[in-house]
């Protein structure tokens, strides 16, 4: 092999802020915002195409979830000595459909760079969309549970309120989280096959860091706090206080129950995860439109 | 006015050989060589790395046409790659003004499960074509591949030829601002390649500049204006097309038939040559003569039989192969001989080699190479794609 030609040295790389990574970003998939969803419509079709259930499987995860977490505040209930109350199964009901949002989201799109290596390595187009892409077959998904929720959860003793406002910016924040971690583990799975069965293990012991089928109050004044450092944690408390007890998630919250203060909402809490969603959300951008040149040599 | 261009300047690309940590097992101990002190050498290449591009510049402007020539492996995949930004230069910039219509591997973006119709929309959609435009050209691509009865079939039931041709169709009716095509005026049939192929030069008048890679060096000569030729990277000879493809011609005939004789034991064969400068059409006869001589002495083989085989270049395919013997020549007597090979090249057009080499005549054993020389095939009366050379051998 020839090593004795003159090589120049290489090109420094032109500096870009996480803010200008992020625009770029933006602009990039709102230009190819109908590849996008021409994508999330493949996705749709196919990954209904040839199961028998059909479209029944939007509404059947989610409800999984929902069993499960019924289950267990049943067990729960029992072993404490007190009737399960139906707002309490309406928590968890409220928390069980973003939650299977969540694990969907990030379980499919960490896997979609990989998935689709003959268009990373054959096509151009902005990277950033296969990933989009399955975060919008999965938030089809979630509307249509949502949908079938809708009906559910005023016989469970959701009121009618403005509270139910916000769920708007709750969402919007459940999503752009879930996009920061979806990014950043598609890119990360491509590099590293290792991640995809990391993924697994953290969607499962997840569960246990995350106030689904419990409440982050229950586990009291030391540890509810610690909890709700996870950013995912204010979200999910945030949709069932507002949705479940009508509460304006800008006041504090709090109960006597037992002769003892229970703090049901901290807003603090929610700036917590509005600053993890942001900061999240430019890193995986920035990390993402950095390594995605290397993605058709490394895949 | 098109005023689009693709502007390549000074390109290296570097690559790795082999896999590169795939998982964390194999980071961690790298991260920990890296931390460690052990850098790449003055050249900037590591032991497992190489440079798949060096110094690679050119520029493509409205109206002209690039043809990209070069064996497998010098590199021609990888500049397309750099070209349609799925890759980044190590080295150097590249600058495409306006959308590129690319055509790395045709139908590569065609989903097995939707039909042909939902497959047209979502190529067009990956080469950035808005919807509307699509729907308004579907029919015209559906028709151009010729599959309209079958649009709305899953692509998995197509067959290879059919969904090359929509590949190729989408790709050429999405007005690309620059297109970018590689290895593809290859697909189905002899009459879907005349069509594809005058589609092609439309694209390369209206003033679309359009860079090209094909092993099928008449078609570079016939559409593109100009042409590089790639060797191991590196850009050695840039010019018109007929200069670059006779250039890479030359080169590709091996080294062994630069030596002036072959000594094979006793046998000498001191030339190999075509007739008539090596052209010939598609369906004739082209006649190639072997000269050499028998040495007196004993020593082993006492023997000789004369093998040769015709290989398109192209492919690398043994397209015919035969042994003097088997027409019932030996050669024994010491002396001078004139061994002539007349091949019916009842073959495709193109460029093809002609290999000699000698074997032992009693014990089937191959004694070494011979020289070797080319055949340019040029399109002649269809042939109906029985290839056969029928060889009529004798001496002369």
């Amino acid at each position: 092999m020839t090593t004795s030609l003159d090589v120049p040295s290489a090109a420094a790389a032109t500096p870009t802020s996480l803010v200008g990574d992020f625009r770029e970003s933006v602009a990039d998939v709102w230009a190819h915002r109908e590849l996008l969803v021409q994508l999330a419509k493949r996705d749709i079709k196919l990954r209904y195409k040839q199961s028998v259930m059909g479209f029944a499987w939007a509404i059947l995860m989610p409800l999984m979830v929902v069993f499960a977490g019924l289950v267990v505040r049943l067990a729960m209930a029992y072993v404490g000595g007190q009737p399960l109350s139906s707002s309490a199964m309406g928590g968890v009901v409220v928390k069980a459909l973003p939650w299977a949002f969540f694990v969907g989201a990030v379980g499919f799109a960490s896997t979609t760079l990989v998935g689709n290596a003959n268009l990373v390595s054959k096509v151009f187009f902005p990277r950033e969309v296969l990933p989009l892409a399955a975060l919008l077959t999965q938030s089809f998904d979630t509307l249509v549970g949502a949908a079938a929720l809708a009906l559910v959860i005023p016989l469970m003793g959701a009121r009618l309120s403005f509270a139910l406002l916000w769920i708007v910016p709750l969402s919007a924040l459940f999503f752009l989280l879930t996009t920061a971690i979806c990014l950043f583990l598609a890119c990360s799975n491509l590099f590293f096959r290792d991640v995809k069965y990391l993924v697994q293990v953290f969607l499962t012991f997840g569960i246990f860091f995350t106030p689904v089928f419990f409440d982050a109050s229950m586990l009291g004044q030391r540890w509810g706090p610690l909890l709700m450092l996870n950013p995912i944690a204010p979200l999910l408390e945030g949709f069932r206080v507002a949705v479940m007890r009508g509460h304006n998630l800008l006041y504090p919250l709090q109960i006597v129950e037992k002769g003892k203060l229970v703090e049901l909402w901290i807003p603090g809490s929610l700036l917590w995860s509005t600053a993890c969603a942001l900061v999240g959300v430019l890193l995986a951008t920035a990390t993402f439109r950095r390594l995605q040149y290397l993605f058709a040599e490394y895949i | 006015m098109h005023t689009a261009k693709i502007v390549v300047e000074n390109v290296w690309k570097k690559f790795h050989v082999g896999e590169r940590h795939d998982s964390l097992r194999d980071l961690l101990p790298a991260l920990v060589r890296g931390i460690a002190g052990r850098r790449a050498d003055s050249t900037g290449l590591d032991k497992d790395a190489f440079w798949a591009l060096r110094g690679v510049s050119f520029e493509v402007g409205p109206g002209q046409a690039l043809g990209v020539i070069g064996h497998n492996g010098a590199g021609k995949s990888t500049l397309l790659k750099l070209v349609t930004r799925i890759l980044r230069p190590t080295i150097g910039r590249v600058a495409v003004s306006g959308r590129a219509g690319a055509l790395i591997e045709i139908a590569a973006g065609f989903h097995p499960d939707l039909t042909g119709r939902e497959n047209v929309f979502l190529q067009g959609a990956m080469m950035g074509m808005p919807t509307a435009d699509i729907r308004m050209r579907f029919d015209a691509i559906v028709d151009f591949a010729g599959v309209s009865e079958f649009i709305d079939t899953p692509i998995k039931r197509y067959s290879t030829g059919m969904s090359a041709r929509l590949g190729f169709a989408i790709a050429v009716h999405l007005d690309p601002d620059v297109l970018v095509i590689d290895e593809v005026l290859s697909v189905g049939d002899m009459a879907f390649q005349e069509r594809a192929f005058g589609r092609m030069r439309d694209i390369v008048r209206s003033g679309i500049p359009v860079v090209v890679v094909s092993h099928q060096l008449e078609r570079i000569t016939e559409l593109c204006t100009e042409a590089v030729l790639l060797r191991r990277g590196e850009v050695v000879r840039a010019g018109t097309p007929a200069e670059c493809v006779r250039a890479y011609v030359e080169g590709e005939v091996p080294a062994a038939q630069a030596r002036s004789e072959h000594r094979l034991g006793r046998m000498v064969i001191h030339s190999f040559k075509a007739e008539g400068d090596g052209r010939v059409v598609s369906g004739h006869r082209a006649l190639v003569r072997l000269a050499g001589r028998v040495d007196e002495g004993e020593a082993p083989p006492r023997r000789f039989d004369l093998a040769f085989r015709v290989r398109r270049m192209e492919s690398g395919q043994t397209v015919y192969s035969s042994h003097s013997k088997l027409a019932g020549v030996v050669l024994e007597r010491p002396g001078p001989f004139s061994f002539s090979v007349d091949l019916q090249m009842n073959v495709p057009a193109g460029l093809y080699s002609v290999e000699s080499w000698v074997c032992d005549a009693d014990r089937d054993a191959v004694l070494g190479d011979g020289p070797a020389t080319h055949l340019q095939v040029e399109e002649g009366a269809p042939f109906g794609y029985n290839v056969q050379l029928n060889a009529l051998m004798g001496l002369s």
